[in-house]
């Protein structure tokens, strides 16, 4: 079944860049569950929904940015929306959470204008909200290369003071962790990760691969280390068949992904639950 | 009845528009209260899944052709919204993972779903953005209806809804059946979201929930300010929206969210303007 994607060069790029990907976006995923952002990552993926459509927008009316790849102003946006959310946050001060449905929401809805001056409402629009087989090239695919070793080398880097932070914040900040700088990295780190996942996934389920893995792995892992084996596990099972399962059934591939992971964290969360009342059970008979 | 026949395609966009800017931040100042207002996101997407399983079912199925993918979309919501309460128990220590779970699974499912279903794409637009155009007379009766029905809840347990959304544990104390009222406001929150599908789409119902609500606790100084002045905001979003997408020839729930975003970040300035002046005028008089 694998064959035909080794054989076209289309999806062959694709392929190699649902592998990274499956491990990537689980990784950062961990952080980003555990430092308890995980709707951040759904307003930055519809962040870079805007981003895109202004791309588009641009590409309309200047031809410099007729050729770029939309993704890198999306990831840009995204960047420029986290800081804006932590800037509402300062504003709303006794209601903190409200700061991510109002640019999640406020995302989406600029976006569709953009799109719509753009005339954009076509099958185009459809992949990359729901993702696309074939939509990497081999110029896109050197750049997915290069980002994923960008990303792979600052997370090994930092990945002591990010583990320090996650765990425990003011410790970190006592110890002298510039705790917004660190934050900004790893900002930038989430909005590069959700720009290389979206071409295979799609914006609106990059989120999905980057905390349903994890949300899985939590229910099995009994150490930090073993969530990061889980979830990428996981997750390269949910990508790979994913993509592969969406090639021959002609679906969009992020839904096949999404769908092949919600049906392993329903396998987990039953196997984990029963096996918790068996314990249970076996815990009151020996009492 | 018949008045409503002889009303215009235009006329009926209005009507409902209006409707649902009423509607819309009532719910919005209780979940905000609450601190709840990602819930809509997570049941607006949930929507989507159902919508599309409704038009694949009458694909499908002749003898269901009479079934309208808004019921479908309505019942998927209310589904989400126990599976939401569920999740929150089983990931006890990371509850915030409910809504990103649902939100991305809804998704997901609903991609597939739309990839198998042989509807044009722009019916999908439709749902996904809204489209004043499309609002068909049936569309007006179920949003009238439905509109109806929750303002009538509302009336009827506002009182319980309120002492539960300030202090649930005195609500609780007092012998009020939280957990059934707690179904009720999910049946409230799914009512306006599979109104509001027509006009704004279910990408952007979020917003008309969130914005205007997140622009009236700036100035509210009780909560019945807050839902006065966000009805106010509501309305002017939906009635400058229609209006701006009409002679810009722009997809109308796109305008709608834009207009209340103007509306908020001009509602942040004055206060922000306010503060400042006031701060100035209090270091006068102590100085």
């Amino acid at each position: 079944m694998i064959d035909v994607f080794l054989q076209y060069d289309f999806l062959r790029y694709s392929f190699y860049t649902s592998v990274l990907i499956g491990f990537l976006a689980p990784i950062v995923g961990v952080f980003i569950v555990v430092r308890r952002m995980s709707l951040m990552a759904d307003a930055l993926s519809h962040i870079t929904l805007t981003g895109i459509a202004f791309s588009l927008l641009l590409g309309r009316h200047f031809s410099l940015f007729a050729g770029a790849n939309p993704v890198y102003m999306g990831m840009v946006f995204a960047v420029g929306g986290s800081i804006l959310t932590e800037n509402l946050r300062r504003t709303y001060r006794f209601y903190q959470e409200i700061a991510i449905p109002i640019i999640l929401s406020s995302a989406v809805g600029i976006g569709v204008v953009f799109i719509s001056l753009a005339d954009g409402f076509t099958t185009d629009l459809f992949s990359y909200l729901f993702g696309s087989v074939s939509a990497v090239s081999e110029g896109d695919f050197q750049m997915v290369l290069l980002l994923t070793g960008a990303v792979s080398l600052l997370l090994l880097l930092f990945y002591k003071e990010l583990f320090f932070l996650s765990f425990d914040e003011e410790q970190a900040v006592v110890s002298g962790l510039p705790k917004q700088w660190m934050h900004f990295l790893f900002i930038i780190i989430t909005a590069v990760v959700i720009g290389l996942s979206m071409q295979i996934v799609g914006i609106l389920l990059v989120s999905a691969l980057m905390t349903l893995p994890v949300a899985a792995a939590m229910r099995l892992a009994s150490s930090f280390k073993q969530m990061f084996i889980y979830s990428v596990l996981i997750g390269e099972v949910s990508v790979m068949s994913g993509l592969v399962a969406a090639f021959h059934l002609d679906t969009a591939p992020g839904g096949m992904i999404v769908v092949i992971n919600i049906l392993l964290l329903l396998i987990i969360l039953g196997i984990t639950s029963a096996g918790g009342t068996m314990q249970r059970r076996g815990r009151r008979g020996t009492a | 009845m018949e008045l409503l026949e002889q009303l215009t395609f235009l006329e009926r966009g209005i009507i409902a528009g209006l409707l649902i800017g009423f509607t819309a931040p009532l719910i919005g100042a209780f979940l905000l209260v609450r601190r709840m207002t990602i819930i809509s996101e997570g049941l607006s997407h949930v929507t989507l899944t159902g919508i599309t399983a409704g038009v694949l079912m009458i694909q499908t199925a002749a003898w269901l052709e009479w079934v309208n993918p808004l019921y479908t979309g309505l019942l998927f919501s209310l589904l989400g919204s126990l599976a939401i309460e569920k999740l929150r128990q089983v990931y006890k220590h990371f509850s915030e993972l409910a809504v990103p779970i649902i939100l991305s699974g809804g998704v997901g499912v609903s991609a597939v779903m739309i990839s198998i279903a042989a509807t044009s794409y722009t019916e999908w637009y439709n749902y996904l953005f809204g489209s004043i155009v499309t609002v068909s007379l049936n569309d007006l009766f179920f949003s009238l209806g439905v509109g109806a029905a929750a303002l009538l809840i509302l009336g009827l347990f506002y009182k319980e809804l309120l002492s539960l959304s300030f202090d649930s544990e005195f609500a609780a104390a007092s012998g009020i059946p939280a957990r059934r009222l707690n179904f009720i406001f999910s049946l409230l929150i799914a009512l306006v979201i599979s109104m509001s599908i027509m006009i704004v789409g279910i990408l952007l119902v979020g917003a008309l929930i969130t914005l205007p609500v997140a622009a009236a606790v700036l100035f509210a100084k009780s909560f019945r300010q807050v839902m006065i002045l966000g009805i106010l905001f509501g309305e002017a979003a939906v009635i400058g929206g229609i209006i701006s997408s009409y002679y810009l020839n722009v997809a109308t729930g796109g305008m709608i969210v834009l207009t209340g975003v103007i509306l908020l970040a001009g509602a942040v300035l004055v206060r922000r303007l306010m503060d400042i002046f006031s701060s100035s005028r209090k270091e006068e008089s102590t100085a």
